[in-house]
């Protein structure tokens, strides 16, 4: 009998082509918006986690217990050749970088600003970070001492260009000040307020020296194979490297900014998703209590000749199910095409900064299955449930006053 | 109630009042009336007369406001929904006016369809509905919809669907109504013959000549009351 219902059921949905393709295009439509806009939030969020990453911040850091919430000059890291030992030989780790960070401030002929000092290993430097790519005029570090590259809009703040004399003072560890000339020998563009305006790079001995400290670091950045293990709680790097009074980080812990945007999009596409369902829902119950009265008469004779309640009710609720799998399949290719397409062509923004990250290049869509059959499933049960309501409604008529209100 | 082995339906003080918008409107003002076994009966009355209403409650698609209706022994206006419908299902074949066939499903699916409420087997299911469709005529026309079959075939596809589930009684509303006078006497022939060899109980109302004729018995209607009853040569 079930079975046969079934077949009806199908039946009765084409009897109205127009409203079913309506309908399952409607629902459909929504399901394939949602999907798009997970996918292009995925992209927006991969795009967050690679600029921040491979610009500057490297998959994970090394400091010394302490570093990262008081940016103390004094805190180095401890026993910084073990450690790179380590890291030479360990299978998880693709290449990283020494740095030295102090605040400083820097003048020009005309402006002094308030900067992060940053001494750079130029060798390994690019392996991990963007800064050489990010040059835009000049040459990146050499290991000359004086060597200094600014962002573009440092180099605006200071009226200062290629070749121009700065002065870089800084506190040394211990105690003292000491100040040191130097050329701009690069300036960069990475998009960020943060690297463009606030940060000065220079060699990494030409740093030490300054603060005092030749031969010490205060921060190592790591590059993984793969972004995601620098949010792999589980991976046993963070345990290795947290040894020696030193601590390891991954990136979701160094850019909670992006953290708390990847909740935000959880959260935004919860509510999204609440509110479309919520139209679906009320959208197919309309559509289903039409196709009801239309077929007033009918459900009175089939009252009339022994239908059960129940099974009228089941048969109204296989045609919500039907319309649910037509707007799933509509959905999920509408969804998966122009995921496609946008991850081809890509969708530029322009150049927006979002959570202090530059979304200067097309943001590219992501199909994420693990997250998206969600969206299907949703779509199949709420559109089958929202047939349970006009189901009992045409389930209760009373055969007699059915085919008397519908002659 | 006294009822015998003969009577299929017993109805005493049936009386049924809707209420149109406070205004209560007296459909029925009292039957009692006794249809026996294998009868071939028309219930003839004018528009508004209460035909409708009378046959929906015997047929226990309507409740009655008061009185009670037997139907093969139960007392039906006592029963559940869930009970009547199933009483409906095995006891009562209808005919309606419309034809009212499900216009998505074939002939052959559309006469099934008791039986398949019924649980009956898929073999025994297909045999009895083409040996039904053998009686009414219209066996080479067992696969198509109804929209291809003229309003006279859909009306014997109605009327097959009523039979095939072997019911105590059957009951038509005004089944000749949308047909023309050729047409309806050769369903009413047809519908008098399964009578015959069958011995199924019909009962239908109508206000159609045609249809008088062919009745065994008529009873009359009038402002919701049986006004009498006569003979097809008595009305002629």
């Amino acid at each position: 009998m079930f079975i046969r219902l079934v077949k009806f059921a199908w039946k009765i949905i084409w009897r109205n082509f127009r409203r079913t393709v309506i309908t399952g295009l409607a629902v459909g439509l929504g399901l394939g918006s949602m999907m798009f806009t997970e996918g292009l939030m995925q992209g927006m969020i991969a795009h967050m986690i690679q600029t921040t990453t491979e610009s500057w911040m490297g998959d994970a850091q090394i400091h010394r217990d302490g570093f990262l919430d008081t940016r103390n000059i004094n805190l180095i890291i401890k026993r910084p050749d073990s450690t790179f030992s380590m890291l030479d030989s360990d299978s998880t780790v693709s290449c990283y970088t020494a740095r030295i960070l102090s605040p400083a401030s820097v003048t020009s002929t005309t402006e002094l600003k308030p900067v992060t000092l940053i001494g750079v290993d130029s060798e390994t430097d690019p392996d991990v970070t963007m800064l050489e790519a990010a040059i835009d005029s000049g040459y990146y570090l050499s290991g000359d001492s004086t060597e200094l590259i600014i962002g573009y809009k440092l180099a605006l703040d200071l009226n200062a260009g290629l070749g121009d004399v700065i002065v870089i003072t800084v506190a040394q560890a211990g105690s003292g000040l000491s100040s040191s000339m130097f050329f701009v020998s690069g300036i960069c563009h990475f998009g960020s307020d943060n690297l463009d305006r606030y940060s000065a790079f220079v060699n990494l001995t030409a740093a030490g020296r300054m603060l005092g400290i030749q031969g010490e670091i205060h921060e190592i950045a790591v590059k993984f194979p793969q972004v995601e293990m620098g949010a792999d709680t589980s991976l046993g790097f963070w345990n290795r490297f947290s040894v020696f009074g030193n601590n390891a980080v991954g990136w979701p812990e160094l850019a909670p900014q992006v953290n708390s945007m990847l909740n935000m999009v959880d959260m935004s596409m919860a509510i999204m998703a609440a509110i479309l369902f919520g139209l679906v829902v009320f959208g197919i119950v309309n559509s289903l209590f039409m196709s009801v009265y239309e077929r007033m008469y009918e459900f009175g004779v089939m009252k009339a000749v022994g239908t059960r309640t129940g099974t009228i009710t089941t048969m109204v609720v296989l045609e919500a199910f039907w319309i649910a799998v037509i707007s799933t399949v509509i959905g999920i290719a509408i969804g998966l095409l122009t995921i496609w397409i946008t991850s081809k062509t890509g969708i530029s923004f322009g150049e927006i900064e979002l959570s202090g990250v530059v979304f200067n290049k097309p943001i590219y869509p992501v199909l994420s299955l693990s997250r998206m059959w969600i969206y299907p499933l949703f779509t199949l049960i709420l559109t089958t449930a929202a047939g349970v309501y006009p189901g009992i409604h045409a389930g209760r008529l009373n055969p007699a006053e059915a085919m008397r209100k519908s002659l | 109630m006294n009822m015998t082995d003969n009577d299929v339906i017993v109805a005493e003080g049936v009386v049924k009042t809707y209420d149109d918008s406070g205004v209560p409107v007296h459909a029925v003002r009292g039957i009692d009336y006794t249809l026996g076994k294998g009868e071939f009966t028309a219930i003839i009355g004018p528009s508004g007369s209460g035909k409708t209403t009378f046959l929906n409650i015997l047929a226990g698609l309507d409740t009655p406001t008061a009185g009670e209706v037997w139907l093969s022994g139960r007392q039906i206006s006592d029963m559940s929904g869930k009970e009547l419908s199933d009483f409906r299902r095995d006891h009562i074949g209808f005919i309606f006016q419309a034809y009212n066939l499900f216009p998505v499903l074939t002939v052959e699916e559309n006469v099934e369809y008791v039986m398949l409420l019924q649980g009956v087997q898929p073999e025994e299911r297909h045999e009895r509905v083409m040996s039904i469709l053998e009686k009414v005529g219209i066996a080479d026309y067992a696969g198509r919809l109804p929209m291809q079959l003229s309003g006279g075939q859909q009306q014997r596809v109605a009327v097959a669907r009523a039979m095939v589930s072997r019911p105590s009684l059957v009951i038509a509303d005004e089944p000749t109504a949308n047909l023309d006078s050729k047409t309806s006497g050769g369903l009413l022939d047809m519908m008098r013959r399964l009578n015959e060899d069958t011995g199924m109980t019909f009962l239908f109302s109508t206000h159609d000549e045609i249809v008088m004729k062919r009745a065994r018995k008529i009873v009359i209607l009038r402002d919701g009351r049986i006004d009498g009853k006569a003979s097809p040569e008595e009305i002629k």
